[in-house]
């Protein structure tokens, strides 16, 4: 192939900035606190941010709290929700007499028609009643405000809710009218016996400008960023159960991330790329999750380029505001609540502005004692998760004009498809890579 | 194990009863009238000196009083204790302190005085009892 150096197209370039220092854990020290701090911490910002919303929502109500509480007696109350879900697994369940009541098929779903909400503060709790409460939306660890009344039974009838609603967020950039795409892939799994190796080759080689033909090159020389949103490796899982490991064994452990870095070194190469390890990850288990060790990617690393982040992560670029996970957050709500697709569990985080509200209670977190950094503080113009079963996406708007892109990224090991974004107009569509010939 | 018949037995029961004494002194039984009051450092030591301390029991020939409950201590465990500024648990005191500024809770700025100087106590009053 002949190399014409007077038509080298020139990659666009995009100014990128990491925001990611909160979510980093390297100054934390376990003093054997438990996760009452955390929840102290978020209730107290949140708290505060709502009794500011609240003059503008019913100026004319009493505000209390929970022990301030009057019979009969509207006002309004601000708290952590507490979901109490029959099915929800406990540990105590193998000491319960009635063996009968819970099922032996463990439901995905653990959402039940009895689910009862309670709200809870520093000085105590009360039950929710009322049909504005609706428990399959709701889930453990989200904060509100309630406008109720006190019933003769000591429950709380709950009239109104108002939840903090979108953060403010910086109006999208003008950037002189240039086309710039993003690439996102998550769950490339490579390693793992369904994954096609030539898929994810395609898609390096599409990202890297070695497929096609000239037009094709142009528009892969507008890719000013590829963000892989974990599960990237899946280690052979028969290996992993807690025997000595042959010496064969242990460098078939090995075998998938070195692949995923000779692949990753190629794209790293030619354009920035940020790496967010998932829950399949050699990684730490609980939220945030930290950046996979450059150790591990010996050939990408040695490129600046090359960026390993936490799970979540958000940068900008260009001042275009990204945030996202790799899909725990998401996949744990869907297992304590209901919607109608996964977009709606992601715009429902971002109004109640936490992003793993189910953490720590069903969702491992690190035990925060001074802050709580899922909280949202100022609203994305992306905002993605990974991992999911299909491509879908959506653009939100918020009540004082905030515009978010919402995509869910499918897992490329499973659907070979990738998502790509114009940080233009935030628009998205799919790139998909098929193998098959013929059909 | 070592076992003693009485009180002012060897080594092993002194130290056990002198750990019980230091728990003595913080029941709030009879301290609560004078948690109200503004600080008296001096009177606050000797409250719990005759329901604790049983003469039966003194080990030694003095009595234990001043330990590290003075009034000082005494505000700093009111600090502890008071839930506006969260759980106490598993936290330094001053961090705790300094959480409780950073949110805005105006913490008092005598505790934030006497956590600098450092002479007292850095852990909170449950640290290690739980």
């Amino acid at each position: 192939m002949e190399v014409d150096s007077e038509n080298n197209l020139q990659r666009k370039q995009s100014f990128y900035q990491s925001t990611d220092e909160s979510f980093e854990i390297q100054k934390e020290m376990y003093r054997g606190q438990q996760y009452s701090q955390i929840y102290f911490a978020r209730l107290h910002l949140m708290r505060t941010l709502l009794y500011s919303l609240l003059p503008h929502w019913k100026p004319h109500v009493p505000v209390c709290t929970v022990l301030g509480l009057e019979e009969s007696k509207e006002c309004i109350i601000v708290g952590t929700l507490y979901k109490h879900m029959k099915l929800k697994p406990s540990i105590l369940d193998e000491y319960s007499k009635e063996r009968s009541s819970t099922p032996l098929v463990k439901p995905h779903n653990f959402v039940h028609a009895d689910d009862q909400l309670v709200l809870e503060d520093e000085s105590g709790r009360v039950k929710l009643r009322g049909a504005m409460l609706i428990s399959s939306v709701y889930v453990t660890g989200i904060v509100v405000a309630l406008h109720a009344k006190e019933t003769v039974g000591g429950d709380f009838m709950v009239e109104d809710v108002l939840e903090a609603g979108l953060p403010h967020q910086e109006e999208l950039p003008r950037n002189s009218g240039e086309d710039k795409y993003v690439v996102f892939v998550s769950g490339l799994s490579v390693g793992s016996s369904s994954s096609d190796p030539l898929q994810f080759q395609l898609l390096v080689d599409h990202i890297t400008g070695h497929l096609g033909d000239e037009k094709e090159q142009s528009v892969a020389a507008q890719i000013v960023q590829v963000v892989i949103a974990g599960n990237s490796v899946e280690v052979p899982r028969g290996l992993l159960n807690g025997q000595n490991l042959a010496s064969k064994d242990q460098s078939r452990l090995s075998e998938p991330i070195k692949e995923l870095d000779i692949l990753l070194a190629q794209i790293a190469a030619s354009v920035p790329v940020d790496i967010m390890p998932g829950p399949k990850d050699p990684a730490n288990f609980s939220l945030p999750q930290q950046p996979l060790h450059r150790c591990l990617f010996p050939g990408s690393a040695a490129y600046n380029i090359f960026r390993s982040c936490t799970n979540p992560h958000s940068f900008e670029l260009d001042d275009v505001r990204f945030l996202g996970t790799s899909g725990q957050n998401i996949d744990d709500l869907e297992k304590y609540s209901e919607a109608n697709d996964k977009l709606e569990f992601l715009e429902r985080t971002l109004r109640w502005r936490h992003l793993a509200p189910t953490a720590p209670n069903t969702l491992g977190c690190y035990p925060f004692t001074d802050k709580d950094p899922f909280f949202i503080e100022i609203c994305p113009h992306v905002y993605f998760v990974g991992n999911q079963d299909k491509y879908e996406t959506r653009l939100i708007k918020g009540s004082e004009g905030q515009l978010v892109r919402l995509i869910c990224i499918p897992r490329f090991g499973e659907t070979g498809v990738a998502v790509v974004l114009n940080t233009r107009n935030l628009e998205c569509h799919a790139l998909s890579f098929g193998t098959q010939f013929g059909t | 194990m070592e076992s003693s018949s009485t009180a002012a037995g060897g080594g092993n029961m002194k130290g056990y009863f002198r750990q019980r004494k230091k728990t003595g002194g913080i029941t709030k039984s009879n301290s609560n009238s004078k948690s109200k009051k503004s600080s008296s450092p001096d009177h606050s030591a000797t409250l719990a000196s005759d329901i604790a301390k049983p003469p039966s029991l003194i080990s030694h020939a003095s009595l234990d009083l001043q330990d590290d409950y003075d009034g000082n201590e005494e505000v700093l465990r009111q600090f502890d204790v008071n839930m506006a500024y969260g759980p106490c648990l598993g936290m330094s005191r001053l961090d705790r302190w300094d959480r409780a500024n950073s949110l805005g809770l105006n913490p008092p700025k005598d505790v934030e005085r006497l956590l600098r100087v450092g002479k007292l106590r850095s852990e909170c009053l449950w640290d290690g009892r739980v």
